[in-house]
């Protein structure tokens, strides 16, 4: 048993109280923080995507346990700026210029958030200059785009050209999902990653990345 | 003794009463008079506020609930599209029910070798021939979002293609108010001029708000081109149960007619009395996939609750789905799921009824599915029909003679048979009901099979009408302007 056992089945549970309690109360005791996070909350987030992926959870339940970690989060995310904490990497996500829709952006950024990754999310009609800007700012480790709609899709490319132009290109790395974008519309645009739904977006961005 | 006539009930479905009809209906208004929406077109604002709505935030709208009520009095209740020949095809009213295909689908189940891959313009073009061949399907839409289209005229060249494969009436897409005016341009020279198109419209435009209420600039420059040219449109927004709406049917109803309405109001402000169909779209997301369902039976309720809201309180047309399913390939899922929703839209006489022909929710599109959805209509038709009750069906005369005919007189000789079973019963084409050595001997080939072997019989030997000359140079010479 771990020494989180109770805040790691509170976040599966997704009882934001109970988790919050007991990441104050591990803190209190002096646990090191990086361990609260990694074995506490990551921990219970990736028995959850893992579930999820397996049909044991629905979206609902997922995302209320993608809430309950990040409520816990509020609570140690000031060490991050002191440098006491590292997160798994850093995305700047988006729809792309144009594009309004998104609730698989959002779906995609819960669930990166859940399985430790550090998210800036730049929300709709975010335009190349925008992802750039940002991702140049935060020293982002993927850019990860969305389209719903076919004519939005062309954007992409106009983005992976601006990351380019700005010499970040071999910076960061490249994802993008969304209905009408495909592996091989992916190749084509030379974006470094595809993902078809949120779940397989996380275990996408931890191979670009080379996490386990 | 003659009998006096006996009308004839044709089943219909109702899953409202008029107070939960009034309540959705009631919390739709309350939306949009207290919580409001986002309007992004700056003129559509305006207009709004000139008619006393309240706006915040730049460009958050109030709307109160009287201007609902005169949209809905000019707003037509009959709309009529005819075919590209000018011939009435489908009087949008009352009961009347038409099925069509739908839209914009990323991949297609390649007719030949039966692989999912990347549709093109060829196939916009099969699946029109297809929609001009079969009986049962009125209406064409593109199926499919071509990769070889040049992506900023997509829409254009579609309807192009749609246009050069079937004459039947054709529901469209287009991207803003810059594609949307050459497909207009290109649909008057079909028939001879903006006045004859406004006479005899044999296009409706397919648009969409996004829920939760926000209202983008290009989709109401379309909504305004529309009203002003008198071209039919629909705004059906994505309130799906739990996607862009509250997860329950009642809520995302009562959003998805907000916005619908908002939209009204819009469209009756920008041209009073111009032809909008009614209805959003409120299928349920998956709670374990987060994809929007084509095949899952919320959908085929909502449908059948908004055409009793039709009924009960807004009297226009209705916008509706069936025929589709979630299934990957043509399989019992898909044959299950389009006919449950292919005969709900019909028991509850929905009006314009898109995306049959629809696999792997919406994402891929099936020439095989539609073969069989036309089979499954008439067969709903058929169905809905019910049993007329007179002397020729009640056929005692004919009972008589075989009853007492003796040994060798059997119903299968008599005249009343040989008169009346092509229309006292429903003769399958598809639906195979051969004995097992027939079918044995005939490759026993299944449902999915026997729709691929018609689907490509009827692209080869289907001949669609050809628009003259000058018709097709003059869409080339629009499509090259772009």
């Amino acid at each position: 048993m771990s020494e989180f056992s109770s805040l790691t089945e509170a976040v599966i549970k997704g009882d934001i109280q109970t988790a919050v309690a007991e990441t104050q109360s591990a803190l209190d005791a002096g646990s090191n923080v990086q361990d609260i996070l990694d074995k506490g909350l990551i921990a219970a987030m990736d028995e959850v995507g893992e579930k999820f992926s397996t049909g044991q959870m629905f979206v609902p339940q997922m995302l209320r346990s993608a809430k309950t970690m990040q409520e816990c989060m509020k609570l140690i995310k000031a060490l991050f700026q002191e440098g006491q904490l590292r997160a798994k990497g850093k995305i700047v996500i988006g729809t792309v210029r144009q594009d309004l829709h998104d609730i698989g952006k959002n779906l995609v950024a819960m669930m990166m958030e859940g399985a430790g990754f550090s998210i800036t999310d730049l929300g709709v009609d975010v335009s190349p200059k925008d992802f750039t800007q940002k991702a140049q700012e935060v020293g982002a480790d993927i850019v990860a785009m969305s389209a719903l709609l076919s004519t939005t899709m062309p954007a992409m490319r106009e983005t992976i050209e601006a990351l380019q132009e700005a010499g970040i290109r071999d910076k960061v790395k490249v994802m993008i999902g969304g209905a009408p974008v495909t592996e091989n519309f992916a190749n084509e645009i030379k974006a470094d990653s595809y993902a078809p739904d949120a779940g397989s977006a996380v275990i996408a961005a931890k191979k670009l990345l080379g996490i386990t | 003794m003659e009998r006096s006539e006996i009308p004839t009930f044709q089943p219909r479905l109702r899953v409202l009463n008029r107070e939960q009809a009034l309540a959705i209906h009631t919390a739709a208004l309350e939306i949009l008079e207290k919580t409001g929406f986002k309007m992004e077109h700056p003129r559509a604002l305006e207009m709004l506020a000139d008619k006393g709505c309240k706006i915040s935030d730049a460009d958050w709208v109030r709307m109160p609930p009287h201007l609902v009520e005169e949209a809905l009095k000019t707003a037509p209740k009959q709309i009529s599209l005819y075919d590209q020949k000018g011939a009435k095809a489908m009087a949008l009213t009352g009961e009347n029910s038409f099925y069509g295909t739908g839209s914009d689908a990323t991949f297609t189940q390649d007719v030949e070798t039966g692989e999912r891959r990347r549709a093109v313009l060829k196939d916009v073009s099969n699946f029109a021939t297809l929609v001009d061949g079969l009986e049962n399907i009125d209406f064409a839409m593109s199926m499919a979002n071509p990769e070889d289209a040049p992506i900023e005229d997509i829409y254009v060249y579609v309807f192009a293609e749609m246009l050069r494969n079937t004459n039947k009436p054709i529901v469209f897409i287009a991207d803003s108010g810059r594609d949307i005016a050459k497909i207009h341009e290109i649909a008057c020279s079909v028939v001879g001029g903006e006045e004859e198109l406004k006479r005899k419209p044999f296009i409706l435009n397919y648009s969409e708000a996004i829920s939760p209420l926000l209202f983008p600039e290009n989709v109401m420059e379309k909504l305004i081109f529309c009203a002003q040219k008198k071209i039919p449109l629909c705004l059906p927004s994505g309130s799906n149960a739990g996607g862009g709406a509250p997860v329950t049917l009642a809520g995302a109803m009562a959003l998805g007619i907000a916005e619908n309405l908002a939209g009204l109001v819009v469209h009756q402000l920008a041209g009073k009395g111009s032809p909008f169909l009614f209805g959003p779209n409120v299928s349920a997301m998956d709670m374990k996939s987060s994809v929007v369902c084509y095949g899952c039976p919320e959908w085929s309720l909502t449908q059948a609750a908004l055409a009793d809201m039709r009924d009960e309180i807004y009297g226009l047309p209705i916008w509706a789905f069936a025929g589709a399913s979630d299934a990957k390939i043509m399989d019992a899922q898909a044959g299950a799921e389009a006919m449950f929703s292919i005969l709900t839209a019909l028991l509850s006489r929905a009006n314009l009824i898109h995306d049959v022909g629809f696999l792997e929710y919406g994402s891929t599109s099936s020439l095989e599915m539609i073969t069989m959805a036309n089979e499954l209509i008439a067969m709903s038709r058929f169905y809905v029909q019910g049993i007329p009750v007179n002397d020729g069906t009640l056929a005692l005369e004919a009972i008589e003679r075989v009853g007492r005919g003796g040994p060798g007189s059997i119903f299968l000789m008599d005249d009343h048979t040989y008169d009346h079973f092509m229309e006292a019963l429903f003769l399958p084409k598809l639906l195979d009901r051969s004995r097992y050595d027939a079918w044995e001997n005939e490759g026993a080939m299944d449902l999915y099979k026997r729709c691929n072997m018609e689907a490509k019989r009827i692209l080869s030997e289907h001949e669609v009408d050809t628009k003259p000359d000058a018709v097709l140079k003059e869409i080339e010479q629009i499509l090259k302007s772009s």
